[in-house]
């Protein structure tokens, strides 16, 4: 939850006077320009950034250091090459001291969940730019935080892996009952996938529109993309965005 | 000249992967030869008859022996060296200094290079004093150490130390300058202490550096040493070479480089095979295709 929430790095204020907060277990998405503040929100979230002014609370705390209750997915893959696709994913486990039986039957599990089957002992460079992705996904997966902030997570995708990797993510939010903050600057994405989709306006970014989407769970977010409703949000985002 | 870029003829070779498959080096029967392991080590073999087949006859044709001795006169000095029991206290000696110095060197190396790496800070305050230790021509320290570590072997072990701390230094030095801060930041996030991120993160992350530097510090180790025993030894590989120098026994001369050649050889391969394992990661020919959409 952000409370008047600032954020300035030198004389640039980056982030607005920003009220915003984000309810257990929901898909939030978030769009908006480029430069206005998203990642800098989700920053705030994970504690790798604190704000200038203002309060975030995360149930009730401040965030005064790195949060241990969320996962970080960004575009960028944190693979270290030479770990082994399961050793990646166990990484965050033997951080936190998992009993080793414990860790293998949790990373056999994210394996399963995101599809990984069969290339547990690859090495990063080999794998697709997707799989990596995957990897990542099953990273945070194994450790299970309850809040999952992801930062353009398929920027770098083609299209069509990003609508399956859409389906694979619904299927994830479902069965870990987790809160998602998505940020993206596909309105598409945002739609299919958010509950409310938070609309930031330009530097100095704060939010200044939510809308919330009604359309019925479990979605099928290539269905989805020919429905009069799904048109009739995207107006009214675009609208909203009014990126002149 | 800052310190990283000493070491930039390091190779790189984290982000260079070598083709999959040696290519043929031209078209026809010797191109496909050298294509393939056997076929390139009878080349080699080939090539390194030649050589010595032409020092003989030189030798033989020319008179040069007195100069150049030759490869009959190698193997009857080292035939002699090796009946009366030279060449193995020799050999054990100075394989003794290098491998101490080579040990102590790169530890020193290693954890110095790691520390100034690692807190940025206090690496750029000891870049200009490490800098102009780097230029100084250490060869003209030898006089010193015989000072103050006097003619034994202690004296070889610290200045093959010394010759191996600078390359095992700059390398990882470099090395963990170059890890990415985004991914220790992300580990934090992941619940890593600071401990993890050094052993976990960090060390891995180096290790590329830190065997190129053991590679280019171990000959450096052996130079040490044989340097050491040319100022000031009464045994030892390079006192015998130098001694050999000193009666005008030219086949005594070639016989101690032949025989430094043969153990430097003989350590490169030793550490390439423990470099392999550790860096398995990195074989180009490992590669798993996958198609991305799965069912
Ligand atoms: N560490 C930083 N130092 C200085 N400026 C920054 C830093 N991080 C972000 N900014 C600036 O803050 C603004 C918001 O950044 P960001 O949150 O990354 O935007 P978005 O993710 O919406 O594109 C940008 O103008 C960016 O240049
Ligand atoms: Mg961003």
């Amino acid at each position: 939850m952000f409370h008047e929430t600032v954020v300035r790095f030198g004389a640039l204020t980056a982030m607005g006077p920003t009220s915003l907060a984000v309810r257990a277990g929901e898909f939030l998405t978030v769009v908006g320009p480029s430069g206005c503040g998203k990642s800098t929100l989700l920053n705030l979230i994970a504690g790798t950034l604190q704000a200038s002014s203002g309060q975030v609370l995360y149930d009730g705390r401040t965030v005064s250091g790195p949060n241990p209750h969320v996962g970080y997915i960004t575009q960028k893959n944190y693979c270290l090459p030479w770990r082994t696709v399961a050793a990646n994913i166990r990484l965050p486990l033997e951080f936190r001291r998992v009993q080793r039986a414990e860790a293998e039957r949790r990373v056999a599990a994210a394996i399963r969940q995101v599809g990984l089957s069969g290339f547990e002992h690859a090495y990063p460079r080999q794998l697709s730019g997707g799989m990596l992705q995957r990897v990542m996904i099953a990273r945070t997966l194994a450790y299970g935080p309850a809040t999952y902030l992801m930062d353009e997570p398929f920027g770098s995708l083609d299209a069509q892996l990003r609508l399956h990797m859409h389906v694979e993510l619904m299927r994830l939010w479902r069965e870990t009952g987790s809160t998602f903050v998505f940020v993206t600057h596909d309105l598409h994405e945002a739609i299919a996938l958010g509950d409310r989709v938070v609309v930031m306006s330009g530097r100095p970014g704060r939010p200044k529109f939510i809308l919330g989407i009604d359309l019925p769970r479990p979605r099928d977010v290539v269905a989805l993309q020919g429905d009069p409703r799904f048109g009739a949000y995207f107006r009214q985002l675009w609208d909203a965005i009014d990126v002149h | 000249m800052s310190i990283e870029q000493i070491g930039q003829d390091v190779p790189a070779r984290i982000d260079a992967p070598a083709p999959a498959v040696a290519r043929p080096l031209g078209a026809g029967p010797f191109g496909a030869m050298l294509a393939s392991r056997a076929g390139l080590a009878v080349v080699q073999a080939v090539i390194l008859a030649v050589i010595i087949a032409a020092w003989q006859a030189v030798a033989d044709g020319m008179h040069t022996e007195f100069w150049t001795s030759s490869p009959l006169g190698v193997a009857r000095a080292l035939a002699k060296w090796w009946s009366s029991g030279t060449l193995t206290t020799d050999l054990r000696l100075t394989l003794f200094e290098a491998g101490c110095g080579f040990v102590a060197g790169s530890l020193a190396g290693g954890i110095v290079g790691f520390v100034l790496g690692w807190i940025r800070g206090l690496g750029d305050v000891f870049e200009p004093f490490v800098l102009s230790l780097y230029t100084l021509p250490k060869i003209a320290l030898a006089p010193l150490f015989v000072l103050w570590f006097g003619i034994g072997p202690l004296n070889k072990v610290m200045f093959a130390g010394l010759l191996v701390f600078f390359m095992v230094f700059f390398t990882t030095f470099q090395g963990i300058r170059q890890v990415d801060r985004d991914i220790v930041a992300n580990a934090r996030l992941l619940g890593a202490s600071r401990a993890q991120i050094w052993t976990k993160i960090a060390m891995p992350y180096a290790a590329v550096w830190i065997f190129t530097g053991l590679r280019i510090g171990l000959p450096y180790a052996l130079i040490g040493a044989i340097v050491g025993e040319f100022v000031a030894a009464d045994s030892g590989v390079g006192f015998r070479i130098k001694e050999s120098t000193s009666y005008f026994d030219t086949a005594g001369v070639f016989a101690g480089l032949v025989v430094l050649m043969a153990v430097s050889l003989l350590f490169l391969g030793l550490l390439k095979i423990v470099e392999r394992h550790v860096l398995r990661w990195q074989d180009p020919g490992m590669t798993v295709t996958a198609p991305d959409h799965q069912a």
